[in-house]
């Protein structure tokens, strides 16, 4: 019998884990994908904002600003990657100012830290590609860029650390409520009892929810938002995010400089019927372009390396709904996390157990509990004299398996490895950017796909790309009939 | 303090290496795969060396040619070592390479020739709607498994963009008893060699969809490519409505370009050229830097690799001549600019303080062309001028001028006319 | 009948030629291409570049070719010919993997040294 059993392994599942790590509590994780961070998490605007958008008294402008200090101690304590780069929402005229000046009393009442004007001619000396049309800015300074899937990735594995299970490719298919806990189908056959069940699902929120209530307070629409990822050679092109003014379809098309100096342009915005599809089309991309050509001048599109499409989890309400089952006591929704659902995550964690579940009445502190996981950086960002020193512990340092993000073997080893270690390509690239540079794999996929084969002894003909179908061959030369 | 280090050890490396070894130079070659030769091991169809050979070899055994030589020659070289940094003082340079066998080091060299070859473009960089699933693969990736790792990425294969690789690629899937249903390219016209359409399309009865392009993918059940559409392109190249076709296969492969690889150019303060997407040189193949020399595929994208060690051999001379101090710089220089109907030239900058008999100038038309003209314009003046019956963007152009003829002050001007 | 165009593949020039029913070839730039139009028209041959199965873990597969073109209609069989081939030991460039194939008159050939190497990862190769 479990306390607890977490739905999802997104960005909200993982602080969620970590959260509830702290108390003396029987916890697991379930997740539908192969990997934590798999679906929304992995494909969004990457940013902690600084809460200025938000309407006042929702609980989105409350966890916002909440959430975006927490990131500052999760930096410290699990050595996430954090561009502490600021933001500037701009405007281009006199109607757009008065909307500016909107947000910045939206941003006093959230009580964003810090906020400010700047004039055109400021903000041109700070930001020298930003569009000449730009009359003022309004200047977000606690705004910052992370890797969603690294900060999930860096909960869970703290998580698991502290006693928390996770399961893979467990689909939840049933769930029967019984008076004292509840009855949890995985994939058709696996049962667990758990006292609690927390739903974490995402985009899929709505239909787990639907196996227990008889009216679901809300349902999921999806919300698509595509994207272009430029290379990381035009690192410095902008060094803030750049917001246009907010519309009826959220904070619309972004410009994001990013850890590792790539520039992120997007999202669109558009509600689409089958909530799990990601594709991206000409006329999305060429809505990111045209909208993006309003926030900078000469924005290098010949170094776009990717387009990729994500989807937000949108409820009507347009708040984040966190509450407990008014019939199934023990049953806890956290529906609708759509933007800032990335920046709330640590606080939408904190706000359930304190304020919803009332924890800290029901549960002992788990007095083992150690928020710290040292995770080394990229080799080649470390000093010299640290290089010298881990290559003279392990050779394989010096190999370099991705040319283009120099990641050597070693890294690809540990991210195979590892207490969340992956043994397919794509799960790799997500841990280690291998294959996220200028030639997206091409020169690297080969290398690492050894790799795997000799670390986990399978054959090559086994190595997947992500889930379980996907191999990369269907077959050898002259021994398999096709 | 090494004379020369030469980074990469293909077609291009080999060539220089040679060459500057052979003029009596010290020189110290670089190669980041277990094997000498590059990319020519996994193009193992023929067609190479008519041109420096006069017979016709497959990628290995022209790739032999000058690893047999390399090796008598004695030329120093490492192996498996990545070229991580190039840093340039005021005189001599400092690379930083890595490997497992010696750790993170150092060397100092006087000049450094990057002949690092080329990458694909693979699907980011060109807008391809639909969804991403695994199973859209660039064709030279998918031509090393199957070539030297015996791997098929796929099935039913359709393949984007009719370049040399795709065509080529078409056939050894084909070969290897995987359906190819098609090769679709935007443009109304091949990009690949006539000869290539023959023996590894029409050969097999592959279809060409010439002025289409792929406007869907879609994903199977196990996140597998299912199938792509198809769609014919107007002249600005959007899709025609109605003209939809449906694929169903599990791979598309990629032949959408090559880009020459020059991201160790990041920290030096190199001229780079939009058009060819490298570093600028001069006719010496010489960078904006001093001493850093380019050449090969890191340079622009050839179709023959003939030319490739042809124009190698030459930049290992002038390597060379750089270390004989007969190569000193007195600022007497003129660009060179492509004009009309001309894609991109190289080398872009001509400097008079180093003559050779000939000033050898490439360069590819931007469309198909015949009956054609080329003419070499100074201040208004036509100072060269050549007859060809065909000019096509897939073939590299070459030319050579008298250099009495030029003036020093002019900037020279390269077009292309249709009679 | 009259007369019949074609690409001559003989190198990468790709010349276009056009034989007539008198045999008489126009536009090619070189005698071979005269040669491929008179063989395209009696009988189109190719050569061969393909792979064959190897022991060696660090060359599983290695490049081989026809010595001489071969009839086109022949190349699939001579693919399954090819495949039915497993090299256990060293081989030098040229050395012959299968004489005669199909009884062509023609071998199919190494393109590529086959030469056993495990430890190649510390190869070092400094003269001085």
């Amino acid at each position: 019998m479990f306390d607890y059993i977490v739905i999802g392994a997104g960005i909200v599942g993982s602080t969620i884990a970590r959260e509830l790590s702290r108390y003396q509590v029987k916890v697991k994780v379930l997740d539908k994908e192969n990997d934590v961070a798999n679906v929304q998490t992995l494909a969004n605007s990457a940013i902690i904002h600084s809460g200025h958008n938000p309407d006042p008294d929702s609980l989105k402008a409350k966890l916002c600003v909440w959430g975006n200090k927490l990131y500052e101690k999760m930096e410290e304590e699990l050595s996430i990657p954090l561009l502490k780069s600021g933001a500037y929402v701009v405007a281009h005229n006199k109607t757009e100012e008065e909307k500016l000046a909107e947000l910045y009393e939206t941003a006093k009442i959230n009580k964003v830290p810090e906020f400010y004007y700047l004039d055109s001619q400021e903000a041109k000396k700070q930001e020298p590609n930003i569009s000449k049309n730009v009359t003022k800015v309004l200047s977000l300074p606690t705004t910052k860029v992370t890797y969603p899937w690294e900060v999930a990735f860096a909960c869970m594995e703290n998580a698991i650390m502290n006693g928390v299970s996770l399961q893979k490719n467990a689909l939840v298919t049933k769930i029967i409520p019984n008076n004292e806990y509840f009855e949890i189908e995985v994939n058709g056959k696996q049962i667990f009892k758990t006292k609690n069940i927390i739903n974490a699902a995402g985009v899929a929120c709505d239909d787990i929810a639907g196996m227990v209530e008889k009216e679901v307070p809300y349902k999921v629409h999806g919300r698509k938002g595509e994207y272009f990822v430029l290379d990381k050679r035009v690192k410095g092109f902008v060094n803030h995010v750049l917001y246009p003014l907010p519309s009826d379809k959220g904070k619309g098309v972004l410009i994001t400089p990013q850890f590792h100096g790539n520039i992120l342009i997007g999202p669109t915005s558009e509600y689409v019927d089958d909530k799990f599809n990601v594709s991206t089309s000409f006329e999305g991309l060429d809505y990111v372009k045209t909208h993006a050509k309003e926030l900078a001048e000469n924005i290098p599109f010949n170094d776009i390396i990717r387009s990729f499409a994500g989807i937000r989890s949108s409820i009507e309400s347009g708040d984040f709904y966190i509450e407990e089952s008014k019939e199934f006591k023990g049953f806890y929704h956290v529906a609708g996390i759509d933007s800032p659902g990335l920046t709330s995550a640590p606080a939408i964690a904190l706000y359930l157990l304190k304020e919803v579940i009332k924890i800290d009445k029901k549960q002992k502190i788990n007095k083992d509990f150690n928020p710290i996981i040292r995770k080394q950086r990229e080799f080649h960002s470390l000093s010299k004299e640290k290089q010298i020193e881990l290559l003279k512990e392990d050779a394989r340092y010096g190999n370099i398996i991705c040319k283009c993000e120099k990641i050597t073997e070693k890294e690809v080893i540990d991210a195979i490895n590892g207490e969340l270690g992956s043994d397919t390509i794509k799960g790799i690239k997500k841990r280690i950017r291998v294959g996220a540079g200028l030639c997206q794999g091409g020169y690297c996929e080969e290398k690492v796909m050894r790799l795997i084969s000799r670390e986990k002894n399978i054959s090559p003909l086994d190595v997947k790309y992500d889930d379980k179908a996907s191999k990369l061959f269907v077959g050898e030369t002259k021994v398999n009939k096709l | 303090m090494r004379e020369i280090v030469v980074i990469g050890g293909g077609a291009s490396g080999l060539a220089v290496a040679l060459e500057t070894k052979k003029r009596g130079r010290d020189v110290l070659l670089i190669e980041r795969e277990e094997d000498l030769g590059g990319i020519l091991n996994q193009c193992i169809h023929n067609g190479f060396g008519l041109e420096v050979f006069e017979e016709e070899y497959t990628g290995p055994e022209y790739a032999n040619k000058y690893i047999e030589e390399f090796l008598k020659l004695d030329i120093d070289y490492h192996l498996n070592t990545t070229v991580l940094k190039i840093e340039k003082t005021n005189n001599y340079f400092e690379i930083t390479m890595s490997s497992k066998a010696r750790g993170i080091e150092k060397i100092k060299a006087k000049a450094v020739v990057i002949s690092t070859g080329s990458y694909e473009r693979s699907r980011g960089s060109i807008i391809m709607p639909g969804e991403r699933p695994y199973g859209v693969i660039t064709a030279g990736s998918a031509q090393r498994y199957l070539n030297i790792d015996g791997y098929m990425v796929g099935k039913r294969v359709f393949i984007l963009g009719s370049g040399d690789i795709g065509l080529i690629m078409a056939r050894r899937m084909f070969l290897e008893g995987a359906k190819v249903l098609g090769v679709a390219e935007i443009m109304p016209y091949s990009n690949g060699l006539t000869r290539n359409i023959v023996q590894c399309l029409d050969d097999f009865d592959i279809p060409l969809y010439l002025s289409h392009t792929v406007t869907d993918v879609k994903s199977g059940e196990s996140n597998r490519l299912e199938s792509i559409v198809i769609q014919k392109v107007d002249e600005n190249f959007n899709p025609i409505e109605n003209t939809a076709k449906v694929f169903e296969v599990d791979t598309l492969l990629l032949s959408i370009g090559l880009i020459p690889d020059i991201a160790l150019l990041d920290n030096l303060e190199v001229v780079v050229d939009s058009l060819t997407k490298s570093a600028k040189i001069n006719q010496a193949y010489e960078t904006s830097v001093r001493g850093l020399f380019i050449c090969g595929n890191s340079l622009q994208v050839h179709d023959l690799v003939d030319n490739v060690t042809l124009e190698s051999i030459r930049a290992g001379k002038c390597v060379s001549d750089y270390l004989e101090k007969k190569l000193e710089k007195n600022n007497e220089s003129i660009d060179i600019i492509p004009g009309k109907n001309v894609g991109y030239v190289t080398p872009q900058v001509l400097d008079f303080s180093w003559s050779p008999k000939e000033l050898i100038i490439s360069f590819r038309g931007k469309k198909k062309m015949e009956k054609t003209k080329i003419k070499v314009f100074q201040n208004n003046e036509l100072v060269f001028e050549k007859f060809k019956q065909f000019i096509v963007p897939a073939e590299m152009e070459t030319i050579k001028l008298d250099y009495s003829k030029l003036n020093k002050f002019d900037e020279l001007g390269i077009s292309l006319e249709e009679l | 009948m009259g007369k019949k165009t074609f690409t001559c593949i003989v190198c990468p020039r790709g010349c276009r030629v056009t034989i007539d029913d008198n045999m008489n070839v126009t536009g090619n730039k070189c005698l071979r291409g005269e040669k491929y139009a008179r063989t395209e028209m009696t009988n189109p041959t190719r050569i061969l570049t393909t792979t064959v199965k190897t022991t060696f873990k660090n060359m599983p597969r290695v490049s081989v070719k026809t010595e001489e073109p071969i009839p086109k209609e022949l190349i699939m069989q001579a693919m399954e010919e090819i495949n039915k081939v497993t090299i256990k030991e060293q081989k030098k460039i040229g050395d012959i993997v299968i004489e005669n194939i199909l009884d062509t008159g023609i071998n199919v050939i190494l393109t590529k040294p086959l030469i056993r190497n495990e430890v190649k990862n510390e190869e070092v190769h400094l003269s001085n």
